[in-house]
């Protein structure tokens, strides 16, 4: 027990003695840094010197914004000598230092500044195209950077210049944060905007800005046509004002137009057309019956035209129907226009054909040189009594009690 | 008899004919059971996500808004994402010295200062190990076209370890602010410009929390069957309560518990784990047991990049269960010097000292300990610790003086004996090793120590057990049997001597 006792009191004292060598050693630190400088530009050459009175050699551990290495002495007579290396001190930012394997572990740090003249002007502008009218803008960020690819100080001024039509501007703006950046409202004109900027004398390149008609506003609707008789055959052309932002601005070409019309019974027609400098053009092709058109133009979602009335004039006002061959031979016709010319080939005549008052078939025939023809196969259709329609140009003609053989 | 025989042989023939065709069915059926398995069609277009959390440093976003652009919630998410990425891929590069992943979250100008140094790095064999685990983040400008951020992360918290030719030459802890340039390039917010703008040497001064109270006298706790798996499927309150009644009634105060790493989810603590610590938890404070929680249990990494996982696990346990009226202090790991040899000294005590810091960050009520398995390691980050704990296995004759040297180095601090006890273990791979005589005996004599010096105690354990993991002991017979006897009660239920010496 005894020799426990005495082992743990051997252990005691060492451990106290320890601590008070440890102690000892700390005070009596020997290593001393020379070099007072504590901020540098980049690339300048950075050594930190040491004095030490112990031969023992130690090392530098360093930290950049980027990351950490370790660097060995250079050893001249009394002191230690660390460069640092060149990639290290080309970067902007705090660097850190402090000593491996020395007796007393000092550290330090160095600020790195940026040079001040700037090499590269960093832009970023966009969006790239924004609306006219004093609302919308585009937003010009400028990172002015040196030689060695380090953002310039903070508070930096960089002039950023503008120029549309004849207006030209040039505005100061501060770097903060490692950038600077000016919001550039648009005009009230379309056009092109041309930016750049200046810092320091260096010029950035040239930027520019498509700056884009706002909204359409509402327009008018124009019509024009050969004649007003619903022949079925001239085309009606539909056309537009010419379609302006609230700036007067032309919107731009290629905006897809809708018209819809509405006849006399209510159902609904539709041709489109794109815009070419503000007008749009859309065709349709004229009735073949009496009508009356309501047409309206859209610029779906974003304006409208007021409402465009037009008319058709009839153009037949009768015609014959010739039967031959047992009476299944059907010629309806001549067809007459107005000026009593035989209408163009194309008009739609319809004869419907019922028993007891039953539907039981529907031809369709379009005009040929004034005239349509049927024919009433004795195969399919029996000898018996029927009624026909005959339908031409919103004219019916009807023949009951009519009777094939 | 001849006919009794025929019936036999016609019973056996039919019988083999009759195994031989189901096995044949069952080979058959294998086969074609194989060659239907192919390719899963849900598996077909990878959707599975891979991402797997390998950072996760805490983060914090200051929202005070911005210059420029008004950004939404997802830009910032997607921001934090790319540039913690960006931390965890220049931390792979520093430690492997290769440039795997800096292209994807530097651009191209930015990218030559990191190859710069890697390049310099390997020419001398340098390479750096490190990690951050804090960062408070700010957006400072947010360009109206959406693709340039100015960042300023300021405090955060790094630490490096640095090794010349494969050996640690240095730790240092710095505390940084950086501004940041990030550019969306390819999907990826990119680091354009990075400056540090300040960096400072780690000085944490942690305040001490004093212990609730001293007067422990407590038992290391797992339920009989599940030993080393108490949150397991067999997890059962009832018999936990039961237990925690017994340890009452034989006059003791405290358990000591363990939250085993990976069974709780990593980083991603599971919530039905939780669930069933909080059920441990308030049937102890029902019961009046003061509990000791050790964290860690079956972890052993401690690599460097492991540590903001860790700290996401620890964090959310903590967070959890800091206003637990039966917590009586945190204890970081169990046993960690014996990690020492296999994962070096200064890994071991640099992870403990950080858990140190985050536990105490969150947590500033409950004492912080680390259980060290003998009193020589227990001297270990003494500084850092509100209460030093050792366990002690050796001979109970240098118990006494033991514990006084330590007493004499930690003057300051409260120090308990974490751990201790005997097997009664006297059977075929020990014969006569022990007894439950000497267990009883082993208890009467340390509790004489105890009462004298009033040592606060814990001991292991209450229960004799019948399996042990593989993990905790490997599978000698000769050291997992005498470990199974360690118990005050058998596996049967029944009080063995030494139960009587279980308090005093």
């Amino acid at each position: 027990m005894k020799f426990k006792q005495g082992l743990f009191l051997l252990f005691f004292q060492l451990v106290i003695v320890s601590f008070f060598g440890q102690e000892t050693a700390t005070k009596s630190s020997s290593i001393v840094l020379l070099s007072t400088k504590a901020e540098y530009i980049v690339d300048e050459e950075i050594t930190l010197e040491f004095s030490s009175d112990k031969d023992v050699p130690f090392q530098l551990y360093c930290a950049n914004s980027y990351g950490s290495t370790i660097i060995e002495p250079i050893i001249s007579n009394q002191n230690i000598k660390f460069k640092i290396p060149r990639f290290l001190t080309k970067k902007r930012g705090a660097f850190s230092w402090k000593t491996i394997n020395s007796e007393a572990n000092i550290y330090g740090n160095i600020t790195i500044l940026p040079q001040q003249q700037p090499a590269t002007i960093e832009t970023y502008l966009g969006p790239p195209s924004i609306d006219a009218g004093e609302s919308d803008y585009t937003m010009l960020v400028v990172i002015p950077t040196d030689s060695l690819d380090n953002p310039i100080l903070d508070n930096s001024k960089v002039d950023v210049k503008h120029q549309f039509l004849k207006s030209e501007k040039k505005e100061p703006i501060l770097t903060d944060k490692l950038i600077g950046f000016k919001n550039i409202y648009s005009p009230l004109k379309s056009g092109r905007m041309i930016i750049s900027s200046e810092s320091y004398g260096l010029n950035s390149k040239e930027f520019d800005i498509n700056v884009m008609p706002a909204i359409a506003t509402n327009f008018k609707l124009f019509v024009k046509r050969n004649h007003e008789y619903a022949d079925g055959n001239q085309i009606t052309t539909f056309f537009t004002s010419v379609i302006r932002d609230k700036n007067k601005n032309i919107i731009s070409d290629g905006s897809y137009i809708e018209f819809y019309v509405t006849n006399k019974k209510g159902n609904i027609l539709k041709t489109v057309g794109t815009t070419i400098n503000g007008v749009a053009h859309a065709k349709i092709i004229h009735p073949d019956f009496e009508d009356n058109w309501k047409v309206k133009a859209f610029f779906i979602g974003i304006s409208e035209s007021d409402i465009l009335e037009i008319n058709y004039k009839k153009v037949i006002e009768n015609y014959t129907v010739l039967f031959k061959d047992n009476n299944r031979n059907i010629k309806v016709g001549p067809l007459k226009s107005f000026m009593n010319q035989i209408i163009p080939d194309g008009l739609s005549v319809k004869l419907s054909i019922y028993k007891d008052n039953k539907l039981i078939k529907d031809f369709f025939k379009e005009s040929n040189k004034g005239f349509a023809n049927f024919y009433l196969d004795p195969n399919i259709f029996e000898n018996d009594l029927y009624k026909i329609i005959i339908e031409a140009a919103e004219i019916k003609k009807e023949f009951k009690s009519f009777k094939l053989w | 008899m001849v006919k009794t025989n025929k019936r036999i042989l016609r019973g056996v023939l039919m019988l083999t004919y009759v195994v031989i065709i189901s096995i044949l069915l069952f080979l058959i059926s294998a086969v074609y059971t194989f060659l239907n398995t192919g390719a899963d069609r849900s598996k077909m277009l990878h959707t599975e996500v891979k991402k797997v959390q390998q950072y996760l440093p805490k983060v914090t976003w200051k929202d005070d808004g911005n210059a420029g652009r008004k950004i939404s919630l997802q830009k910032i998410n997607a921001v934090e994402n790319d540039y913690l990425d960006a931390w965890y891929v220049k931390q792979i590069a520093y430690k492997t010295n290769t440039r795997v992943g800096i292209e994807d979250y530097f651009t191209e100008s930015a990218r030559e200062n990191i190859y710069n140094i890697l390049d310099f790095n390997k020419l001398n064999k340098i390479s750096i190990e490190s990690t951050t685990l804090q960062h408070n983040l700010d957006i400072e400008f947010f360009s109206e076209d959406g693709q340039l951020i100015v960042l300023k992360d300021t405090n955060a918290l790094e630490f490096k370890k640095v090794f010349k030719d494969d050996k640690l030459i240095l730790q240092t802890t710095e505390v940084s602010t950086y501004r940041y340039v990030l550019l969306l390039e390819d999907g990826f917010w990119r680091i354009r410009h990075a400056v540090k703008e300040s960096s400072e040497k780690f000085k944490n001064e942690l305040t001490k929390t004093s212990i609730a109270y001293l007067d422990i006298k407590g038992i290391n706790y797992y339920p009989q069957a599940t030993p080393w798996n108490m949150y397991g499927d067999e997890f059962d309150i009832n018999i936990i309560d039961k237990d925690f009644k017994i340890i009452k009634e034989s006059g003791l105060n405290s358990i000591r518990i363990f939250v085993p790493y990976e069974d709780f989810g990593k980083a991603n603590v599971k919530l039905d784990k939780l669930e069933k610590l909080k059920k441990l938890l308030d049937t102890a404070e029902k019961e009046n047991l003061k509990v000791v929680v050790t964290l860690f249990d079956f972890y052993g990494n401690y690599d460097i990049l492991d540590w903001t996982l860790n700290h996401r696990h620890a964090e959310k346990i903590v967070e959890k269960f800091k206003d637990h009226e039966a917590i009586l202090a945190w204890d970081v790991k169990n046993e960690p010097n014996l990690d020492f040899d296999s994962r070096g000294k200064e890994n071991v005590t640099a992870w403990l000292d950080f858990m140190i810091n985050l536990i105490k960050s969150i947590d500033t009520k409950h004492p912080v300990t680390i259980g060290w398995s003998n009193t020589k390691s227990a001297t270990i980050l003494k500084d850092k610790v509100d209460v030093v704990s050792f366990h002690y296995y050796e001979d109970l004759e240098n118990f006494e003086s033991e514990y006084l040297a330590l007493k004499d180095t930690i003057k300051d601090k409260p120090i308990i004996l974490q751990e201790f006890g005997v097997s009664s273990y006297g059977g075929l791979w020990r014969p006569f090793a022990s007894s439950n005589e000497e267990q009883a005996n082993y208890y009467k004599e340390i509790q004489k120590v105890l009462t004298k010096n009033s040592i606060p105690f814990m001991s292991w354990t209450l229960y004799d057990f019948d399996k042990i993991p593989k993990e905790v002991l490997g599978r000698l017979p000769w050291r997992t049997n005498p470990q199974k006897k360690f118990g005050f009660i058998t596996s049967d239920g029944i009080k063995k001597p030494s139960y009587k010496h279980i308090s005093k």
